[in-house]
């Protein structure tokens, strides 16, 4: 691990949580979705974080051959297993013979929730940048 | 080569202020995944370890998992304010060796070329 190795570990959690912030988005705005291209109404999406090892680049710069730190990846998105609320609108165009058309289960507060800790996640990690960059600026003032 | 001991033992504590920072990041990184634990080292006990007159290429600073963190239903276990806290921290101590060490430069430059004049 070296200080630009350090920029990879945050650059790749800016990357995870604004894919989140992504998904996140989609499923706000879908929420009233009742068509899709795979048949039946929007399923809600989620994203699962993993931890990864960050590829060694620039180990024969400055790495000493230490294990490098984990960065983090979106590992897959699901879809939420919640199953879909009905509402009764017998003229809706997407109602079965009862009449009730099925609605995507999205909570708005659940999606406003996840959608700020994804933006506080990744100004935590943008500061991270920042002070990475703080400290590479530092060391490259000794060659002055 | 120049052999001052100072700038050797600045060095090393700059190598694990890096690697501290490292750590720190990765835990920041890994804010919101499943089951990780925040990491650290024991960083007064790795200089010491370093201080031992240790060729710098040999020195491998061991991370282990932070004791005491309370863990969320998730299982992870990262403290956002612990590392905020000691990732400023790290900065500090990193800058205050690059000014030392700069300081030090500044004078072996003066003794080389002081010398020149006479």
């Amino acid at each position: 691990m070296n200080l630009f190795g350090m920029l990879e570990v945050s650059g790749s959690a800016l990357t995870a949580e604004r894919q989140r912030a992504e998904v996140v988005t989609a499923n706000m705005a879908n929420a009233e979705t009742t068509h899709t291209p795979e048949g039946g109404p929007y399923r809600r999406q989620l994203v699962v974080f993993r931890a990864q090892r960050m590829p060694q680049f620039g180990m024969f710069l400055a790495g000493l051959g230490r294990p490098a730190s984990s960065g983090v990846r979106v590992e897959q998105v699901v879809a939420d297993t919640r199953p879909p609320i009905e509402r009764y609108q017998p003229g809706h165009p997407d109602a079965d013979s009862r009449g009730y058309v099925a609605y995507p289960a999205i909570d708005p507060v659940e999606e406003t929730a996840d959608l700020l800790g994804a933006v506080r996640a990744y100004e935590l990690n943008a500061s991270a940048v920042q002070a990475t960059k703080t400290m590479i600026q530092a060391s490259l003032d000794l060659l002055k | 080569m120049i052999n001052d001991p100072a700038i050797e033992s600045l060095t090393r504590f700059l190598d694990l202020s890096v690697f501290r920072s490292g750590l720190i990041l990765a835990n920041m990184a890994n804010v919101d995944t499943p089951n990780y634990k925040a990491r650290d080292i024991n960083f007064l006990a790795e200089l010491e370890k370093a201080g031992g007159g240790m060729e710098l290429a040999s020195l491998s600073p061991v991370a282990h998992a932070v004791p005491g963190l309370i863990e969320r239903p998730d299982g992870n276990n990262v403290n956002l304010e612990r590392e905020s806290l000691l990732l400023a921290d790290t900065q500090m101590r990193f800058n205050t060796c690059v000014e030392l060490l700069r300081d030090r430069f500044k004078m072996l430059s003066s003794a080389i070329h002081e010398g020149s004049g006479s």
